[in-house]
Formats: C-alpha cells, structure tokens, sequence
C-alpha cells in the first residue's frame, strides 16, 4: 500500500514539474518617472495712481444786461374836489323842542284788553276730547292646574300624571351602616322571600319604595340605584325596605320586601 | 322620622316668550307627593316695554312662584330652587329655608355629616359617602340658626335621595308640557 502511495506522489511531482518547465521569467526595467516642472508667474506691483485731487471749478455767472428795461414812474397829477353835502345838511336841520313834563298835564290812554280764547284760524276744530288710556295693565294671575294626591289614577289631573310618568331615582342605602342585628334579619328574609342559597346571593341595594303602585323598576348598576315608573296609587302608599339581590350561577336579579322592624 | 320631611323644588323657564313654572313636593325618597305647574304666560308687548329688566324676575317671583306656593296645602320644609335663581336675588316669601342645592366637584370631606363653610350663606356638606360634597347656597333670609336646622333636614334627605336631582324633573317635565302645548 505504502508503495502505491509513492508512486502516486512521484506521478504528482513529475506531473508538476513538467506543468511549470516552460514557464519563462521576463524582467521588466522600470520605467523612470519623468519629473515635470511647472512654473509660475510672479507677483508683480504695479504702480496705480492714488484719488485724483478735488478740483474747484469757477462758473461764471452771465451779467443782467439785456433782461432789464427801465421804465419812468408816472408823475402826480392834482384834481380840484368839491363837496356840497356839508351846505345842504345845514339848511334842512330842523330844532326840536321837548315839552316839559308837567303834573296834571298827562293823558290816559287805553290799553286794550287780551281775548280770552285766542280765535284758531285754519285748522278744523277738534270732534271730541282725547280719552286718557291706562297703559299699566297688570298681568293676570295664571290658572294653576293642582293634583290632589287623594284623587285615584282615574281622576288624576295632568299636573302629577306628568311627574310621575317620568322614572324616579330611588338611591340604595349604605347597608354597611345599617345594625348588624338588622342586616342579619333582612337577609334572613330575602332568603325566605327568594327561596335562594345565601351564598349564592349577591346584594346589590337596600331601598325604601313605595310598597303600591310600582309599575316597574330598573336598576341602574353605576349609580347604584333604582329606577321607578309609579302610578298614582304610589305617592299614598307608606314606604318599605326593598332588597335587591343577583344570582351568583346565572345572574339573575331577585327581590323581596321586607318587614320593616 | 324621616317621611315628615318635605322638599319643594322650584322652578321658573322661559319658552319662547312665554313663562311657566312648576313646584315639585317629595318625600326624603323623591317620590312625587304634588306637582302644580303654572300655564304658559305671554306677555303683551307693551308689558315687555313698561317692565323692562323687571318683568322676568316679576313673572318668576311675584306671580308664579306665589300663585304656586298660595296653591300648596302642605307646607314644604325646605324650598329648593336652582343656584341661579337664588344668585339672581330671589325675593320670594316661602315660609321654610329657601336654597340651592348643586353638585361640587369638591374633594370628599372626612365623614358624611361634615360641613365646610365657604361663606356666610354657602357651605360644602358631605352627604354621601365617598361622593363629592354638595354646595348648599342660603337666600339672604335665611339667617345661621335656620341654617343649621336646614342643614339637618338635608342630611336625613340626602341618606336617601339624591338631593339636586327632582330639579331636573321638574325641569323636564315642563319642558314636556310646553312641547305638549305647541
């Protein structure tokens, strides 16, 4: 085995050898760099004349000789006036002479009386006297429609018919407040009254409604309370503890009046 | 005993150029125990003329509220109108502690039963439990021993009702009416 080896590395070699035999090594002389100079023009100054000196340039100004004429004035000239008013004024002056005021000597003159009811001229006489109006009417007192409690549903005014045709919030007492002898009692109670397990019970409030006249009610989980449609029989009716309750398993809400203490 | 206590809820709304009001009676439950509405008032021009500012706190105060309240038979033991009304200047003549009841946005005071006073005639009372404090506004007349009795009487309400609410009933109910009417 060992001789199979070699000769495939001597078949190797050879083949080798004779692969790069013709392979020829050429030298190439490196070729100089030719330096190549750039030159560069110098700097030079070059005088330059600095700013030129103000020059003060004289105008002359033309003589007035031809634009001015000169003219002679024109000379006073005297015209003789004559005023006659001065000897007319004279001649026409009358004197005056003023009486003396002496007693006895006065006369009376009569003034004329005023009309009593100046006379209207023009206009046509009035048909009749103005009437006076009374402008500050008082606003009557409104009709007021009442609902007497008393009354039953059939007689019942609109006035409470209305009110209570709207749901009337019922807020759920703090059960946590309540005794705990009676809170021991009330869930007793709504045991009795729901025939449920206690432990399958959640309370959800403790209300006091009307015990008549509760036409429906819904509970209203985020405020805690109790939404009632009332009828007419509900404002007499007295109030009672009223429980509500869910079931635990399905959800179901379940209540029951209790018996007051 | 808390069913002797009764709120009148007051209020007074223009419609158009007309003016009805309406007075509501609860119990400390807010179950309805009376509603009296006034019918629509319209007045004339020339009274809109000779009134002037005066004829709407007129109509409000001096004809309906008082035909409303001449018209009860029992009488409330708080008279309830809207923090608007009061602030107006109201110059009724309700024979009980007149005032506004509205909803703060107050922190909760410590213990249900609190009251903060913020001024002569307005304090903040918890009511409820864990709940905003409601802002209870006096009228003029009302002086501090009525106050405090008023003040009493809101709590054993307040247990079981909303307080600020009825207003809002009686707000919608008479809008029902003048819709209703036209």
């Amino acid at each position: 085995m060992f001789g199979r080896v070699k000769d495939a590395v001597a078949d190797a070699a050879e083949t080798l050898r004779r692969a790069f035999a013709g392979l020829k090594v050429v030298e190439v002389a490196p070729e100089p760099f030719p330096l190549r100079s750039q030159a560069s023009a110098c700097l030079e100054a070059r005088p330059r004349a600095g700013l030129q000196p103000p020059v003060a340039g004289g105008r002359e100004m033309p003589l007035l000789e031809h634009g001015l004429q000169a003219r002679a004035l024109d000379p006073f000239r005297t015209t003789l006036q004559q005023e006659a008013g001065w000897a007319s004024w004279d001649a026409g002056a009358r004197v005056v002479r003023m009486t003396r005021l002496e007693a006895g000597r006065a006369t009376r003159i009569g003034v004329p009386a005023l009309p009593h009811r100046p006379q209207l001229l023009g206009g046509p006489e009035p048909v009749a006297a103005p009437a006076s109006r009374r402008l500050s009417d008082p606003i009557t007192r409104p009709g007021v429609r009442r609902m007497d409690p008393g009354l039953g549903p059939v007689a019942a005014e609109p006035g409470l018919a209305v009110m209570l045709s709207r749901a009337v919030p019922i807020q759920g007492e703090d059960i946590r407040r309540l005794p705990k002898g009676l809170w021991m009692r009330y869930s007793l109670q709504l045991v009795r009254g729901t025939g449920e397990n206690v432990r399958n019970l959640e309370v959800l409030g403790l209300f006091h409604i009307p015990r008549k006249g509760v036409a429906d009610l819904r509970h209203d989980p985020r405020q805690g309370r109790l939404l009632l449609q009332l009828e007419a029989p509900a404002v007499r009716a007295p109030r009672a503890p009223f429980i509500l309750a869910r079931r635990k398993d399905d959800g179901a809400l379940v209540s029951c009046y209790l018996e007051d203490a | 005993m808390a069913e002797s206590i009764k709120l009148a809820y007051f209020m007074a709304v223009k419609e158009g150029a007309s003016y009805l009001g309406g007075l509501l009676v609860t119990d400390t439950s807010g179950i309805p125990l009376d509603f009296r509405y006034t019918e629509p008032i319209t007045p004339t021009r020339l009274q809109g003329i000779l009134y002037g500012k005066s004829l709407e706190p007129h109509l409000k105060e001096e004809v309906i509220q008082k035909t409303l309240l001449k018209e009860l038979k029992v009488a409330p033991d708080l008279f309830i109108l809207s923090a608007t009304e009061l602030a107006g200047g109201w110059a009724g003549d309700a024979k009980c502690p007149v005032l506004a009841v509205q909803k703060s946005q107050e922190s909760p005071l410590a213990k249900v039963g609190d009251a903060f006073r913020a001024g002569p005639r307005e304090l903040l009372l918890q009511v409820a439990e864990g709940a905003a404090p409601m802002r209870v506004l006096f009228a003029a007349s009302v002086d501090a021993a009525a106050q405090e009795q008023a003040v009493i009487k809101l709590l054993e309400a307040g247990y079981h009702m909303d307080l600020a609410e009825p207003l809002e009933r009686v707000s919608a109910a008479l809008q029902s009416l003048v819709v209703k009417d036209s």
